[in-house]
């Protein structure tokens, strides 16, 4: 009896031994709102479906501390004991930042292995290549667009409907101001929140072209054409329109305001649904609309790659990490993704036959096939990006005028490598 | 680590309290030696052991303090862009560009406010509250106790507390301003650049004064009871018994709660990182916050480690130059 149990025994430690042998844990970092049960129950499907597909291995999520803007990312990955494979905000400006740390592994080789440069627009594969001479050190997971969410019963209740020009766009939130209510509200505490606003108003008085221009360095942040938008800021916060108090509120405090419908409107993108579904807003009561402009075709929302993708050098798990992009870029898994009710942006390719879950989404997507302006958040190189949310933020409590503001951000983007 | 006792044992064991007595060592000067007891540990045995007990302290020391003081150091002479990458020697560049980063300087400036608000509303309420309950007879565990709890809560919740006290729309404290009928005096609290540095530090100095009031109940229970006694002999009143008695007799507590409260305010981060991250346009931005964005967000290592060093070096002054103010104050 005891010989049997001693072999028994023996023989479960070997399996359990050799299981623990081929073993092996992916660990995630993200997504953001891991904590909501809607978004959770998406992920632990999307992580149960992996791990069936690669036996042996186990998904962790870690919920992200921040992102690369307040540096979270980057002690994370210098932690050595980090994630190995990273869902965050990106774009060129943030991703320059964990690039020259070298902190991030280059994937170029990867689109073409991998076949990932079919699996994202054509036009966003040429915009990656474009960025770090030929090198792409990340995988767009989703795209944002950045423009005006309303409350559809409040405009219908006053008459009030987003205007196709800047000047009724004053004299719509000269209506609301005289209502007592918020005409817009920002929460640049939160340095994302800040940029939101500011590239709405960027594109809006300056349009695409320029913006563009500005951040390829072709034109000044300080010419005339650039800080139009720094100074319809600050002439909005003159008119008590975007009142000085709100320089101290962050993304939450400013979404509350605008949940309660004590603010009319707040820029915000698609991923604004969850911030809603979290509140308990209504999403089927919230409208979408690009900020005016006087210039033709320059309403439109502004955004580009909002989050993506990236393998830490340090990864414990380089080659399961690139299995993992391969299968969130499948058709199965995007389209699972798009279709489901935490869906919370613009997937990187066309998915034919998509169904947009909620009516605010529906429009954000019709809105952002029209062309989506830049969010210089995402454009501007990491060492200027402090400089410009303080500026924001300079611009919101009233200690600095536009232009001052744009020269500051020139003499930084001067500095800049 | 004991060896065999030998005639003419050089030093004392760690807890012999035996004084030594010379012995004989063929002709040569008498060395110190002690009594032969049971258990002893001669010199070489003494110095391994301390040695080997200390050695995990050490390491730990060295590769925890130590190294990273180095290495602090060598970055501050480098440009490096993260640990990942290759360092160049720069000489005294990153000092240079420190010196002409006006952020620094503004920082710096934020930094001394910072350091004085937190003296005087963290250590001057600790003082006053440790003056209040320390005349309770009944219920002075009680606020004792209470008065000590926000000192246990974390600096990053005690911000995220504080942030939701100050908003401007839903805040506790407008609201409450504006239901009494003093609407007039709302603010921004976090958005006003006059107000926003203050306006940190209170919630900062609620998390802290805690301790204070304790180190001074303490100091308080230490005076002789005779000198309020002789006190009111003399005639005096309770003013002047909190003059003549009271504050001479907390002195040394004092100069040690100021001293860790100037060092307490020199460390001020993560209130500011929570509430404000060092704006509205950098109107509370501290030495610390500024080294974290440079280090973390913008990844200028050699800067920041410039910072550290300034600093470190701050502290020591004014801690050493504190301490010299109370000593001939003293004499």
């Amino acid at each position: 009896m005891l010989k049997f149990l001693a072999r028994g025994t023996a023989l479960a430690a070997m399996i359990a031994a050799s299981s623990l042998a081929h073993a092996e844990t992916l660990k995630m970092w993200g997504p953001e709102q891991i904590t909501e049960p809607l978004v959770a129950q998406l992920w632990n499907g999307i992580k149960a479906d992996f791990e069936k597909a690669n036996p042996g291995v186990t998904v962790e999520f870690m919920p992200p501390t921040g992102t690369i803007s307040n540096g979270a990312v980057q002690a994370a990955i210098q932690s050595d004991v980090g994630p190995d494979v990273i869902l965050t905000n990106s774009g060129i400006g943030r991703i320059s930042v964990v690039k020259n740390a070298k902190q991030v592994m280059p994937l170029t080789e990867q689109y073409e292995k991998r076949g990932w440069k079919d699996k994202i627009y054509p036009w966003l594969y040429t915009e990656l290549k474009g960025q770090f001479g030929g090198e792409i050190y990340e995988v767009p997971d989703g795209l944002d667009a950045l423009g005006i969410w309303y409350h559809k019963d409040l405009f219908a209740q006053a008459g009030w409907k987003i205007p196709a020009t800047w000047a009724e766009f004053e004299t719509l939130m000269k209506s609301i101001r005289d209502t007592g209510l918020q005409p817009i509200a920002i929460g640049p505490r939160t340095t994302g929140s800040a940029g939101h606003l500011f590239g709405n108003l960027m594109q809006s008085a300056s349009g695409k072209d320029v913006v563009g221009k500005a951040l390829r360095r072709e034109i000044a942040w300080d010419d005339p054409s650039v800080a139009a938008g720094a100074i319809r800021l600050q002439k909005l916060v003159e008119a008590g329109y975007i009142k000085k108090e709100m320089a101290g509120l962050d993304l939450d405090g400013a979404s509350r305001l605008w949940f309660n419908k004590r603010a009319a409107m707040f820029v915000a993108g698609p991923w604004f649904t969850a911030n809603a579904r979290k509140a308990g807003y209504d999403l089927a009561n919230a409208g979408y609309a690009p900020m005016p402009s006087d210039i033709k075709g320059a309403a439109m929302p502004t955004g580009g790659v909002g989050w993506s993708w990236l393998v830490p050098v340090n990864s414990k798990q380089p080659e399961l990490a690139m299995k993992w992009i391969d299968f969130m870029l499948s058709d199965a898994v995007m389209k699972k993704r798009a279709q489901d009710p935490a869906s919370t942006m613009i997937y990187p390719r066309e998915i034919p036959g998509l169904e947009p879950p909620t009516p605010v989404l529906k429009a954000i997507f019709a809105t952002a096939a029209g062309g989506v302006g830049y969010n210089p958040s995402v454009y501007l190189p990491g060492t200027v990006l402090d400089t410009y949310f303080q500026v924001i933020q300079g611009l919101i409590s009233g200690q600095i005028g536009g232009e001052d503001g744009m020269k500051q951000l020139q003499a930084k983007m001067a500095e800049a490598k | 680590m004991v060896s065999p006792e030998t005639p003419g044992s050089k030093v004392m064991g760690p807890l012999s309290t035996t004084p030594a007595v010379a012995g004989h060592t063929g002709g040569k000067p008498a060395r110190m030696s002690r009594p032969r007891t049971a258990g002893s540990i001669p010199a070489d045995g003494d110095a391994r052991t301390a040695f080997w007990l200390m050695a995990p302290a050490l390491a730990l020391y060295a590769v925890f303090t130590l190294l990273p003081i180095v290495a602090t150091f060598w970055l501050s002479f480098n440009s490096s862009a993260g640990f990942n990458t290759s360092a160049s020697f720069v000489g005294v560049g990153n000092y240079a560009k420190a010196a002409q980063d006006p952020i620094v300087w503004k920082s710096l400036v934020h930094t001394f406010i910072w350091l004085a608000y937190h003296v005087v509303m963290a250590g001057g309420l600790g003082l006053l509250l440790a003056l209040a309950v320390s005349r309770l007879r009944i219920t002075q565990v009680f606020f004792r106790t209470a008065f000590f709890l926000p000192h246990l809560v974390s600096l990053a919740v005690v911000g995220v507390i504080w942030a939701n006290i100050y908003d401007p729309f839903f805040g506790l404290l407008n609201t409450a301003l504006t239901r009494i009928g003093l609407g007039a005096f709302t603010q921004g609290w976090l958005s006003d650049p006059a107000l926003v540095l203050f306006s940190v530090n209170v919630a900062s100095s609620w998390q802290g004064f805690g301790l204070y009031m304790l180190l001074f109940i303490a100091g308080l229970q230490n005076i002789d009871r005779s000198l309020y006694d002789a006190a009111e002999v003399d005639g005096a009143n309770a003013l002047q018994k909190l003059i003549y008695v009271t504050l001479p007799g907390l002195r040394e507590v004092m100069t040690f709660v100021v001293s860790l409260a100037m060092i307490n305010g020199l460390k001020g981060f993560a209130t500011v990182f929570v509430m404000t991250n060092g704006g509205p346009f950098y109107q509370s931005e501290l030495i610390t916050t500024y080294i974290y964005r440079l280090a973390f967000q913008s990844q200028d290592h050699g800067l920041a480690a410039v910072l550290c060093i300034l600093l470190s070096l701050l502290a020591i002054v004014i801690t050493i130059v504190f301490n010299r103010w109370r000593a001939r104050l003293s004499r």
